[in-house]
């Protein structure tokens, strides 16, 4: 209803300017070859005719263009729509990355330096670690050396006391040889004999 | 070989029992331990008794003609057969040995082995003699043997006693003290 009221009204503009060109025109005197400043009959149903059929022609294509054109405009400014939201879209997940990696990127100089301090940390207790076993490889090393050293002073003296001992035997042995008398060997049997008689 | 000791012990007990209701131990003992002593000291009659490839019969003419040899009795000749034929000639020794220990309990007699380093008068071994008899509380039959390299003292063993009052041991002690004091 709206929109036929809106076509009344175009054609009535329509002819409103039709008129008020075909007044302009024929007050500049463009009227056929009748002389006056009035154009003839014919020329004015000339000009109806040609307006009507102008008018019919707008109507026409006004009626059958209207809707293809609307739904066209529609398809249209609903597809830029879409598109507008699309690129807004894009835009806000654009804004999303772009926050997300502004994040990152302020979050790696803190995760650099934490892999710095934790690379540092390590090196420090892998430091410390190879310190304390060296420490203690060096400590063992010494007291193995300690024990070798207690162990040979050990042996050394064992030997000596054996030496001394097989020595003060040698000479205590060559001594009963040389001095032991038949009276000495009587005395010692009958001391020893004594000694187990008494005890038993 | 405790089997052989047990056997030989078996043999002699038998032979010391016989021994003793014939009255004739002592024989027995000696004739004994000459068949013994030979069956030791010579192979040839060692393997004359107990080669198993020669008969029985010949075994028991080689074991008669020792038993002659040594004035054996009949029970004794009967006896020495029997180990031929049980096969037990090798045990001689053993029962040689059980039987004289039989003996010496049955007469309350240790036997026993002292080494001097020099030679004892018979005063002195008289007197060793009696030292051991009273420690040991048997009477003691002793051989004695020179042995220079104990130095002094002596070492007297009797039965499973062993007194040791050498020079040597002492010496050895000595070196013991000296290498054990740290």
């Amino acid at each position: 209803m709206r929109r036929s009221s809106k076509v009344m009204r175009a054609v009535l503009v329509a002819g409103l300017v039709l008129l008020v060109a075909v007044a302009a025109w024929a007050t500049e005197g463009h009227g056929g070859g009748g002389g006056g400043w009035m154009p003839s009959y014919e020329k004015w149903m000339d000009l109806v005719w040609r307006t009507m059929n102008f008018a019919a022609l707008v109507a026409i294509l006004m009626a059958t263009l209207r809707k293809p054109i609307a739904n066209g405009l529609a398809r249209r400014r609903q597809a830029i729509i879409e598109q507008f939201e699309e690129l807004e879209a894009r835009r806000q997940e654009a804004e999303t990355k772009y926050r997300e990696y502004e994040g990152k990127l302020a979050g790696i100089e803190a995760e650099v330096q934490h892999i710095l301090d934790a690379a540092v940390a390590q090196g420090e207790a892998e430091k410390e670690r190879i310190i304390a076993e060296a420490e203690r490889a060096a400590s063992d090393i010494k007291r193995q050396a300690e024990m070798a050293v207690q162990h040979e002073l050990a042996e050394a003296k064992r030997q000596l006391l054996a030496e001394v001992a097989e020595a003060a035997a040698k000479a205590a042995e060559e001594l009963v040889r040389k001095n032991l008398q038949a009276e000495d060997q009587v005395r010692l049997i009958k001391e020893y004999l004594g000694k187990v008689g008494d005890a038993n | 070989m405790k089997k052989n000791t047990v056997l030989a012990k078996r043999y002699a007990r038998a032979l010391f029992l016989v021994g003793q209701e014939e009255d004739a131990v002592d024989a027995f003992g000696s004739v004994l331990s000459e068949v013994a002593e030979v069956f030791e000291a010579e192979p040839a009659v060692r393997d004359g008794l107990t080669n198993p490839l020669y008969p029985v019969e010949v075994r028991e003419k080689v074991m008669d003609y020792l038993a002659d040899q040594a004035d054996a009795t009949p029970v004794m000749r009967n006896f020495l057969r029997l180990l031929v034929q049980k096969k037990r000639v090798a045990l001689l020794p053993e029962i040689s040995a059980a039987y004289g220990r039989m003996v010496d309990e049955e007469r309350n007699v240790c036997r026993g082995r002292i080494v001097t380093a020099m030679e004892m008068d018979a005063e002195l071994e008289a007197q060793v003699k009696a030292t051991l008899e009273k420690i040991t509380g048997k009477s003691v039959v002793v051989t004695t043997e020179v042995d220079p390299s104990i130095l002094g003292g002596l070492i007297a063993q009797v039965g499973d006693l062993v007194l040791d009052g050498s020079l040597r041991t002492q010496l050895d002690e000595l070196k013991e003290s000296i290498t054990g004091r740290e």
